[in-house]
This record gives C-alpha cells, structure tokens and sequence, in this order.
C-alpha cells in the first residue's frame, strides 16, 4: 500500500537546492507529489509531500536524505502523513474567501487575524505575508485564504474582522474567491 | 447527432493544432451539432471542437447557462480570432478538461472576436466581462492552449516580485 511523508528543508538560498532535493528523493525511490516552495528573504524553504518506496519509512528518510543535503546545509524533516490526509479531495466545493490585511508593522496582527478566524471556524488554507515599505516605515501585508463550512459564517467574520480594523491599526478586505470554470 | 464525452487532459487532442473549417461543409455543421449537444448536457457555459474530439476551429458560447449572466446568449463561431483585447485583469480560472483544479491566469476585461456564424456570414462580437473570459478561453483551446499554459501564480498573486 502506498505511504507517504512530508519532508520540509530549508537553507540559505542558492542556485541547485531543488535539484539537490528532488535528485535525492529520487535516486531513494520516493515520488514527488505535491510540494510549496519559496524563498523567505535570504532562505529558500521546501515542503514536499512524497510517496515512499517499500522499505522506506518516513522516520527513517531524513536519515537517508543527510548525505545528500550535508554538502548545502539544508536542514530536514520528515513525518509520516496519514493515508486519509495524502488522499487527493476531488471536487470540493465549499466556500472559500480571500483576506487581506495590511498596515504598519507590529507584533500581534497575525496572532489577533488568525484568531478571529478560528473564532468562526475559518480554516486557513493558504497564507502568505510580507514585510514591505521603508526601512523607516515598514508595512505589513498578510494575505490569507480562508474555507467556510457555510455562508452565513462569512458575514459574522467579517462583522468580527472590522473590528479588528481600529484595534490593530490596519486595513483590511474579505471578499469571495471568485473561480471561473469553461 | 450527439453528446460527446469531454476530452481530459493529457488527452493530446488537447495540445494539438486545429484546422480552419469551411461553413459549408456538412462534416462541420456535424461538429457544431455535437457540441451544442454536448454544452447542453454538461456543466459548462462554453466548449471547443478539439474538447470533444474534432481538431477543426470551432467554439460555441452561452454565457446565459450561468444564472445571472446574459452576454450574447447562444453564439457560434467557426475560425473566431480575436482582434483585440483590453483592460488586463487577473482571473482564477479553471477547466472542464482539467478538473479540479484552478489557477490564476491573466486575461482581458474586453475582447473584440471575428469569426464566421455557421451560414458563413461574417461576426464581430464585442465582448466583456465573464463572457469575454468565456471567449478568450475557448479561442486558447483552438491554439492548443490550457490555462495551465497562462497560469500566473501558484499560489495567491500579491507578493510577485519586480520584474
């Protein structure tokens, strides 16, 4: 039966990390499915979701994954992924909305945004901020993608995240994400 | 005449080029039967000739199926190209020959079409908004092109960075 695990690595960035990382998993036997990669300013971040060979099992792919990542220093983790969790979903249709919230940077906009949407059961599927603006004046900017169970839900977390406008000194928009089908 | 299934990539009907048709050949008054048929039977407000099969250049629009859109109701257009374009816009974009899957592709607010209808008259359609996506997808499918060929982004579109 197929296995899997999600690998996350991470190094300073430089030409060569993806194809370090994806040439060992395979001279291993693993399959690359679905990964999300980025650079974080001067990092470059990995997270991979791969199906295992036989024999491999996910506690032990960071320890054969080390001799191949020694030499660029990327650090590793491995964790076994729940058969069910690895399951590709196929037609899911639940509301899903975008948020963005932007404005001068300081510490608790994430922690206040992201619980007001736990609060009304959101659940976050893909989240990206940045630090922009000056060095003198620095912004922040988060944008997040958020599924509801239902609609009515959307209308109680937008009440909740007005609020948070004066309180965190910060603007925001929640709109629904609009997909076009032909 | 019938409803065809819809091809799914990696069909490579799909990438493959498609021939200029002539309104008065009864081989593509076939084709133009056969996906109205299909467009009625599926979830669609659109389809190409190479989606069902046929490597010829035809769309059939119907942005009226969508509750809440009109456009220019039902049009058929034989060799549609589109003359011009405007107003640039980022659109999240999917595919019935791609399910399941979205992507953000750049596309255009406004689209000008010339085609032939099936009588072999000549069409100008001025197009915008939904419909206008609608048109600039399926003339894609004539040149081969999937969103996946357009996609933008993998994931939300705001941190690009400078070109």
């Amino acid at each position: 039966m197929d296995h899997f695990a999600i690998v996350t690595a991470f190094g300073q960035d430089r030409p060569g990390i993806v194809a370090l990382m994806a040439d060992a998993l395979y001279q291993l036997g693993c399959n690359i499915e679905d990964t999300c990669m980025t650079r974080l300013r001067g990092e470059f971040t990995m997270m991979l979701m791969v199906r295992l060979p036989e024999g491999i099992a996910a506690e032990t792919l960071d320890q054969r994954l080390t001799p191949y990542t020694t030499p660029l220093d990327l650090a590793v983790l491995c964790r076994a992924m729940p058969d069910q969790a690895a399951t590709r979903q196929t037609g899911l249709e639940v509301p899903t909305f975008m948020l963005s919230v932007y404005g001068a940077d300081h510490p608790g906009i994430v922690a206040h945004v992201a619980r007001t949407v736990a609060q009304h059961n959101g659940n976050i599927t893909d989240m990206n901020t940045r630090v922009i603006g000056s060095g003198k004046l620095p912004i922040y900017v988060m944008v997040l993608e958020i599924q509801l169970q239902e609609i009515p839900q959307a209308d109680q977390l937008r009440q909740a995240l007005e609020q948070l406008k004066p309180l965190l000194g910060v603007d925001l928009t929640f709109r629904p994400l609009e997909s076009v089908t032909f | 005449m019938a409803i065809r299934p819809i091809l799914l990539y990696p069909h490579q009907g799909l990438k493959a080029r498609n021939a200029a048709v002539v309104p008065t050949d009864p081989a593509v008054q076939a084709v133009v039967q056969d996906m109205l048929d299909t467009l009625v039977a599926s979830p669609g407000v659109a389809l190409a000739a190479p989606q069902i099969g046929h490597a010829v250049q035809v769309i059939v629009v119907d942005v009226s199926r969508k509750k809440g859109e009109t456009g220019h109701g039902l049009i058929v257009l034989l060799n549609p190209v589109i003359l011009a374009q405007e107003g640039r816009k980022n659109v999240r974009e999917g595919c019935l020959s791609v399910p399941d899957y979205t992507g953000n592709v750049l596309r255009y607010e406004q689209a000008l079409v010339e085609g032939l209808a099936p009588d072999g008259r000549v069409v100008t359609v001025s197009t915008s908004g939904f419909e206008a996506l609608a048109f600039q997808h399926e003339v894609d499918h004539l040149n081969g092109m999937l969103f996946l060929d357009r996609i933008q982004s993998l994931s939300t579109d705001l941190f690009r960075r400078k070109k």
